[in-house]
């Protein structure tokens, strides 16, 4: 440590600041009685302290420092006034800063709402929800009523108009005709001149109870007695039987004076009908035909339609007028025979054309006469139950896997079983360049053959798997039917068929057994699994420099000599570590007295054999290499990170460089 | 440093202006005193002292802790005056000139003079130190927070820049006794 004298700057220093405590005081003034050069020091800091104080006391800021700083700190940095401090207090609070995050995001989460097309569908959705209610009015508004009541829905000046149409043409008109006023608002303009008066809100709810009325089918009056109208009706029906409903449809024909023009059916695979009716009935009728028609079966659909022809038959009948005027003139100038011959010719053509119109126009008149005397109805019939199927067909399947030693005679024999009633579809013989052979057949075989066939198949090998799968197809509709008929149908058989060897063993077996004659204890093994049936699949013999011996035999047994193979092992040493694994195959049939079993069998001497994968040293083998592992893993991530932030980080760095540089170079300008 | 004091700085830092322009009140004297320390001129120093406010007023959001505000203003202010010296270094010091025409006038102008060099002889920080010493008569403790010194520095920094200038001075020191 450092003495006072030493340090004697330092303490003096200190000591003219008064910095010492009371106690360094008392050995500062101890030193400074004993030695004389801290003394002389003493006396020369003392002198340039005074120095200093009366130096840099004139040097001070001034009292008016301070003003000025503040002065010139306004003046650079001018207030903010009005609404942008306003905005910049409020920022301060906690609360305003919260919000305005939250307004952000929410502002964000709009936009992309807007850029991505995720409209608000709700309203429209709704629009059409309630044009449908009114669509949806009791089905015994007529369907021009239901038309009538959407318009109304939609647009409250239409249907204002539409009431007071209505109003003119009187309440008993038959719906269908005021729809058609409503199309043609200008051919009843004269009529409806005279009753404007009419508040339209009185007129408009009328028609409303009207509309929901069921419609009285009364006879048009004088309203629609020059009118041309061709109505028509298309009514789809399901009924329980095509003839009966096609004589009751001809007696209701008959009854509203009308006529059955055109029947047609149609019988199905099943022997249900489809057909056509076509009604012509007066259109004064029409309506009670069709309520008529309903009572007949199940109504599924109906349209109701009819096309004002008025304003084209009235022009064509002036036309036709006006055709026959011309026909007399031109008939008149033949008879004068006046003119040249050529001129003759020409009115001769004229007279051709003219009659020619007529006749056309005429055609025109005759058609829309008879349309509009008789209103059609298009009666679409369909029986119940048109779906029933007609018969059932039952398709079995079959797959079978059959081991044998010898594949390839199998499959000659399977083969040589082909007739009329069984026919190979597929034969295929396999051999893959290791020399494992293989066969895949695939047969059909007439269903009285079915069981025979595939139980003689069975015998030629091991089954080690057989699946029948049934399916009944519907035919000529679908579900079900309590009278059609069950047929089967050929039955489909798949054979694979392999190799023993190569079949997996339904039984896993390992042990190991000790013993001091290892090699002895192998040949004695074989010579046991030779006698159980088995065979040596494959076996290997270690011996290593510690002279520790190890013999592995694997051995394939059948499930039915298992057990005693097990006992017999007993004899050659201590059995260990045995461990048993089935593979039950379920939902299959398996021979399970032939399946195969597999056993692995370690003989082995000198007990002690340490496995390598515990002890303290694999141990801290296994930990390191895991955190290693863990190292590598934890610097992929790193690297992932970086690739991830590193563009972003880059362009922040390189934007904020940038600014920076701007204003330097702005400051730099000023 | 007391709560209300605590509370005036965060809000500065949050951007009252009328908290700030209170810590200009309050410590743009000791801004002076550093700025003066190290450039030995009242202009300069008065200039650097408005730029580092200036400043501090526009860069308010980088101090995180609120206790450290004084000390930040510091800085600037340091760091401020250090640009402007380093700036001005080409040009020559005047009074050296003239204190080797007149090196024995032991009058109070020409001690002034060798004050002067001898000052500008020290290290910036034992200047800075120095004047907030004699300027404010600031305690070891605050002169300490104030330049970022750890515990007791202070002690031998200004021991040293007094003997360095008592070493400087000592023949007028000796004149004058």
């Amino acid at each position: 440590m450092a003495t006072l004298h030493e340090e004697i700057d330092n303490w003096l220093a200190a000591d003219l600041y008064g910095e010492l405590s009371e106690d360094e005081q008392r050995q500062l003034h101890t030193h400074l009685v004993d030695c004389a050069a801290c003394r002389k020091t003493h006396q020369e800091t003392k002198t340039m302290n005074k120095i200093l104080e009366e130096t840099l006391a004139q040097q001070k800021p001034d009292p008016a420092f301070e003003q000025r700083i503040l002065a010139v700190f306004r003046n650079r940095i001018p207030e903010r006034s009005g609404f942008v401090k306003l905005l910049s207090d409020l920022m301060r609070l906690r609360a305003a800063q919260i919000t305005a995050v939250a307004a952000v995001l929410l502002g964000l989460v709009q936009l992309g709402r807007m850029m991505t097309g995720e409209t608000a569908t709700t309203l429209r959705g709704h629009e059409g929800y309630t044009n449908e209610g009114l669509f949806r009015q009791p089905s015994q508004v007529a369907a021009t009523g239901q038309t009538r009541a959407g318009g109304l829905g939609k647009s409250d000046e239409l249907a204002a108009r539409q009431a007071k149409d209505m109003a003119v043409a009187k309440p008993e008109a038959a719906p269908g005709a005021i729809s058609e006023l409503r199309r043609f608002p200008a051919t009843v303009a004269p009529a409806n001149a005279a009753q404007t008066e009419v508040p339209a809100q009185e007129t408009r709810s009328e028609a409303m109870s009207y509309a929901t009325e069921p419609s009285p089918a009364e006879t048009p009056a004088a309203a629609t007695a020059n009118r041309k109208l061709i109505r028509n009706a298309t009514v789809q029906l399901e009924i329980v039987s095509f003839d009966d409903a096609v004589q009751k449809i001809t007696a209701f024909a008959s009854e509203e004076h009308g006529y059955v023009a055109t029947t047609s059916s149609l019988k199905q695979a099943n022997g249900k009908l489809r057909g056509e009716v076509v009604v012509k009935v007066l259109p004064e009728n029409l309506d009670r035909f069709l309520q008529k028609i309903r009572g007949l079966g199940e109504l599924k659909n109906q349209t109701l339609g009819s096309e004002d022809v008025t304003k084209a038959y009235f022009d064509t009948d002036a036309r036709l007028k006006n055709a026959r005027v011309m026909e007399q003139r031109l008939i008149e100038m033949l008879k004068t025979k006046t003119g040249k011959v050529s001129d003759l010719l020409q009115v001769e053509k004229e007279l051709g054309r003219v009659r020619e119109d007529i006749e056309k126009m005429q055609g025109e008149l005759k058609y829309w006469d008879s349309q509009v005397q008789f209103a059609t109805v298009t009666i679409s019939l369909v029986e119940k139950d048109m779906e029933e199927p007609a018969a059932f067909l039952l398709k079995e399947r079959s797959q079978l896997a059959l081991y044998a030693p010898d594949v390839e005679k199998i499959y000659n024999d399977i083969k040589a079983l082909a007739s009329q009633k069984v026919q190979i579809t597929n034969a295929q013989l396999n051999r893959d360049s290791s020399g494992r052979i293989s066969a895949t057949m695939s047969m059909l075989i007439a269903p009285e053959e079915s069981e025979a066939v595939i139980g003689r198949t069975k015998g030629f090998g091991r089954v080690e798997n057989f699946q029948t799968q049934t399916e009944r197809i519907a035919q000529g509709g679908s579900g079900m039917s309590e009278n059609a008929k069950t047929k089967r149908d050929k039955v489909e058989l798949n054979i694979t068929i392999s190799r023993e060897e190569q079949e997996q063993a339904l039984q896993q077996t390992s042990l190991r057994i000790r013993t001091s004659s290892v090699d002895e204890k192998a040949k004695e093994l074989r010579a046991l699994a030779e006698k159980q049936g088995g065979r040596v699949r494959s076996s290997t013999f270690n011996r290593d420099p510690d002279g520790r011996e190890l013999a592995n035999v694997w051995l394939r047994v059948p499930m039915k000599n298992y057990v005693s193979l097990m006992q017999s092992l007993n004899s050659l040493g201590k059995v260990e570590n045995v461990s048993v694994q089935r593979q039950d195959r379920t939902g299959t049939q398996v021979d399970e007295a032939n399946a195969p079993a597999d056993v692995s069998i370690q003989v082995y001497s000198q007990g002690n054999i340490v496995s390598h994968e515990s002890g303290p040293l694999a141990t801290l083998r296994r930990t390191l290499a895991q955190s290693a592992g863990a190292i590598m893993w934890s610097l992929r991530m790193i690297g992932v990170a970086i690739a991830f932030l590193a563009p972003w980080v880059i362009a922040l760095v390189a934007l904020i460089w940038i600014t920076k540089r701007v204003i330097r170079a702005r400051q730099a300008r000023r | 440093m007391d709560a209300s004091e605590r509370e005036q700085y965060r809000a500065a830092i949050h951007g009252d202006r009328e908290a700030f322009e209170m810590i200009i009140r309050a410590h743009s004297r000791t801004l002076f005193a550093i700025a003066y320390g190290i450039l030995q001129n009242r202009e300069e120093a008065e200039d650097v002292v408005q730029d580092s406010l200036v400043n501090a007023w526009k860069t308010r959001w980088r101090v995180r802790d609120p206790e450290k505000f004084p000390a930040w203003l510091a800085t600037i202010a340091r760091h401020r005056a250090h640009d402007v010296f380093r700036r001005r270094r080409g040009v020559p010091f005047t009074h050296e000139t003239i204190e080797t025409n007149e090196p024995e006038t032991t009058d109070s102008a020409a001690i002034d003079q060798q004050l002067h060099s001898a000052l500008a002889a020290l290290p910036e920080l034992h200047r800075a130190a120095l004047t907030l010493r004699y300027f404010e008569e600031m305690d070891y403790r605050s002169i300490e927070n104030m330049l970022g010194l750890t515990n007791g520095a202070l002690r031998g920094i200004l021991g040293r820049a007094l003997a360095s200038l008592r070493k400087q001075l000592r023949p007028a020191l000796a004149s004058m006794d």
